[in-house]
């Protein structure tokens, strides 16, 4: 088992890194200080980043995507850990895996669209009653004639102000609880949405999170994405591969560069004549994230082998995410420690990637949410879930 | 017209290197190396004269450990098409370099061979000009732009208060200033594609070169550290103090 880079992983992540550091890093204060990245900017990040095929990257070739395997994915995700959401967004593209569910006139109606990067999609599964609980969401669609009509409420909808379609779960079989809930494409222009409140939050400066509104929305039968009652399900599997990569693999890349910072610091900053590095208090905060990170990256890696090899990486996935993000969560604190007053000084970076962290714990399924499936999971299967020997 | 590029795997400009304690060298464990810049630029300039139809062919060649082939790798994925690495391990010098070069030129017959015009490691600024001087072939070092016009080239050389442009009979060697061009980014079908770009391997042998060092290395050290200075009140109170330390 050898975990080092092949060269051209090795090239590829080089290149993402000096894009993001060239390019993407001058203009996070900015966005930072305004709110917004001006469209202007935003689409020339994307011209240059589609020019040299790293918008779409995880979406398969014949789409027009990238088609990198899950483990290169997850190398490119860790480097778009380094900068902020937005901007990723709008250079590499966050097109959700679920849209691989589109068949027939959907490819080009969505799918190809999405990954061209001609048409931005956002994923409104969360509603204001119902968050972990995501199997009693109100929304819901009935059948009317040959297609759809739906009804409800979505909020903390990401880059909702800025996309054209969502992905909307609803309920379509109210007697089959978790099975009666499919996922519709809804084009953000149909008649009875409305875009709400873009709601305020502690970081992720620049993406917007919106309440959505949808009022007798008719949807024709092109719109149910994938088979009905199977929308909990999806958001499980395939919508995982999204949660290792969009919150796992970017938290490794965002803890490993802010521990960069943070032994920057330890190493230049001096107190009672040393650099504060020397102090066993600090060298411990550092050796315990190095360790943090290491373990994170393995699991992360391990879990997108898993899915590269067809196996079922959903609590894999689960336990990656839980790790990353509260590894994550430590480091960033960790790191304002090391950097003192200067850490919670609006004049250093410090202090917002802590900002920035601190959701990495929530969105996409909190830590409580996981560590319980995780626990179920391994109450029903024993070994099977820590024990390669008993691995299927 | 093919353009041959010498590329060089060194030490990453953004490590802060270390002397080995007993000086006998600078400590390279754990530290992440990458294709020397100056050979980045160079790489640059030959796909550009290339993409302009002034060249059919870019060709790699480095010199160094089997690692060496991931710099190679890195040209390859920026858009050259074969790469030759010269499989050395321990050091080899600028005029080691400079013999396996000319047995190369020889095998492929280039118009032209694009040097960095040093590598950032030991900063020789030798390869190029022994290169030039081996073959008898005319140079333009450090470059800052490169006209190809049918059988010569104006190159656009930085001097002491200026530029300089030369014309060169082709075949010629020039050597690639920092301000020749800007290095593109290998795009993700290139670094797929440069996976199934061929690397065909030599050693100094099969070209009949000797690259065993001709200079011993001393010792290594650190810069010394820069100690404090001192403040004074007046003009005059710095002249004495010049004056004093005998520097005027
Ligand atoms: C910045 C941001 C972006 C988001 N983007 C999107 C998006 O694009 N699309 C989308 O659909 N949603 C999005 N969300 C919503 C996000 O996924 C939810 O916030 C998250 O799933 C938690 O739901 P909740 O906020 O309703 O918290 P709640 O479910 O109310 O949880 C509150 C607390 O109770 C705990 N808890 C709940 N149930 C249990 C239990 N069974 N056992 C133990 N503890 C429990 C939780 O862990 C948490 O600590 C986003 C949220 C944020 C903050």
């Amino acid at each position: 088992m050898d975990f080092s880079l092949s060269e051209d992983q090795r090239t590829l992540v080089a290149m993402l890194r000096r894009f993001i550091e060239e390019k993407l890093a001058p203009l996070e204060e900015t966005v930072e200080r305004e709110g917004r990245l001006a469209p202007e900017v935003a689409r020339d990040l994307f011209e240059q980043s589609k020019a040299l095929g790293f918008y779409a990257m995880n979406i398969p070739e014949e789409f027009g995507g990238g088609g990198l395997s899950t483990v290169d994915m997850m190398l490119a995700e860790e480097q778009f850990g380094r900068t902020t959401d937005i901007l990723i967004r709008r250079s590499f593209g966050n097109v959700y895996e679920v849209l691989l569910k589109c068949v027939g006139p959907q490819v080009e109606r969505w799918l190809k669209p999405a990954t061209r990067g001609e048409r931005t999609c956002s994923i409104a599964i969360t509603e204001p009653e119902a968050g972990s609980d995501a199997a009693s969401i109100r929304t819901a669609a009935t059948r009317a004639g040959g297609g759809w009509v739906l009804d409800g409420k979505k909020h903390f909808i990401s880059d909702g102000l800025f996309s054209d379609f969502f992905v909307v779960s609803a309920v379509t079989d109210p007697s089959a609880g978790g099975r009666g809930i499919s996922l519709f494409l809804v084009d953000r222009d149909r008649k009875g949405v409305t875009i709400g409140r873009d709601q305020p939050m502690m970081g992720l400066r620049g993406t917007s999170h919106v309440e959505l509104f949808f009022d007798r929305v008719e949807l024709d039968d092109q719109c149910l994405l994938g088979e009905p009652g199977r929308g909990l399900g999806y958001a499980l599997d395939t919508l995982g591969r999204v949660r290792l990569g969009q919150v796992g693999a970017r938290a490794v890349g965002k803890a490993t560069k802010i521990l960069d910072l943070a032994v920057g610091q330890a190493r230049e900053r001096r107190q009672f004549g040393k650099a504060i590095g020397e102090f066993q208090l600090i060298q411990k905060m550092i050796a315990d994230s190095v360790i943090e990170i290491n373990a994170a990256r393995l699991l992360l890696w391990n879990a997108a082998a898993a899915i590269d090899a067809g196996r079922d990486a959903r609590a894999l996935i689960a336990m990656v995410k839980v790790n990353a993000s509260e590894t994550l969560g430590r480091v960033a604190d960790r790191a304002v420690q090391i950097f003192g007053g200067m850490g919670f000084s609006r004049d250093l970076p410090i202090e917002r990637y802590y900002r920035d962290a601190r959701v990495y714990r929530i969105f996409d399924g909190t830590t409580e949410i996981h560590t319980a499936g995780i626990a179920r999971a391994a109450l029903k299967s024993g070994g099977a879930l820590y024990d390669p020997v008993e691995a299927v | 017209m093919k353009i041959v590029v010498p590329v060089k795997r060194v030490v990453d400009f953004n490590v802060k290197v270390r002397v080995k304690p007993d000086g006998s060298g600078i400590d390279l464990q754990n530290v992440k190396m990458a294709m020397n810049p100056f050979d980045e630029i160079a790489v640059e300039e030959a796909l550009r004269q290339k993409e302009a139809g002034k060249a059919s062919e870019v060709v790699l060649v480095s010199v160094g450990p089997a690692q060496a082939a991931e710099t190679i790798r890195t040209g390859l994925a920026m858009g050259a098409d074969r790469g030759i690495l010269v499989k050395v391990d321990g050091p080899v010098e600028p005029l080691g370099v400079a013999k396996v070069l000319k047995a190369i030129v020889a095998a492929e017959q280039p118009g032209l061979v694009i040097l960095g015009k040093q590598a950032i490691d030991d900063d020789s600024n030798q390869t190029g000009q022994m290169l030039a001087a081996l073959l008898g072939w005319p140079q333009g070092t450090f470059a800052s732009k490169v006209v190809i016009d049918g059988a010569s080239a104006a190159v656009t050389r930085e001097v002491d208060g200026g530029h300089e442009t030369i014309a060169l009979k082709l075949p010629a060697i020039v050597t690639a200033d920092l301000r020749l061009n800007e290095p593109r980014y290998a795009s993700l079908p290139n670094i797929m594609k440069a996976k199934k770009k061929p690397i065909e391997e030599k050693t100094p042998a099969d070209l009949g070169v000797d690259v065993a060092p001709r200079l011993k290395v001393i010792k290594t050290g650190e810069p010394p550290a820069r100690r404090a200075g001192a403040k004074v009140a007046s003009v005059a109170e710095l002249v004495g103090k010049l004056k004093e330390a005998g520097v005027i």
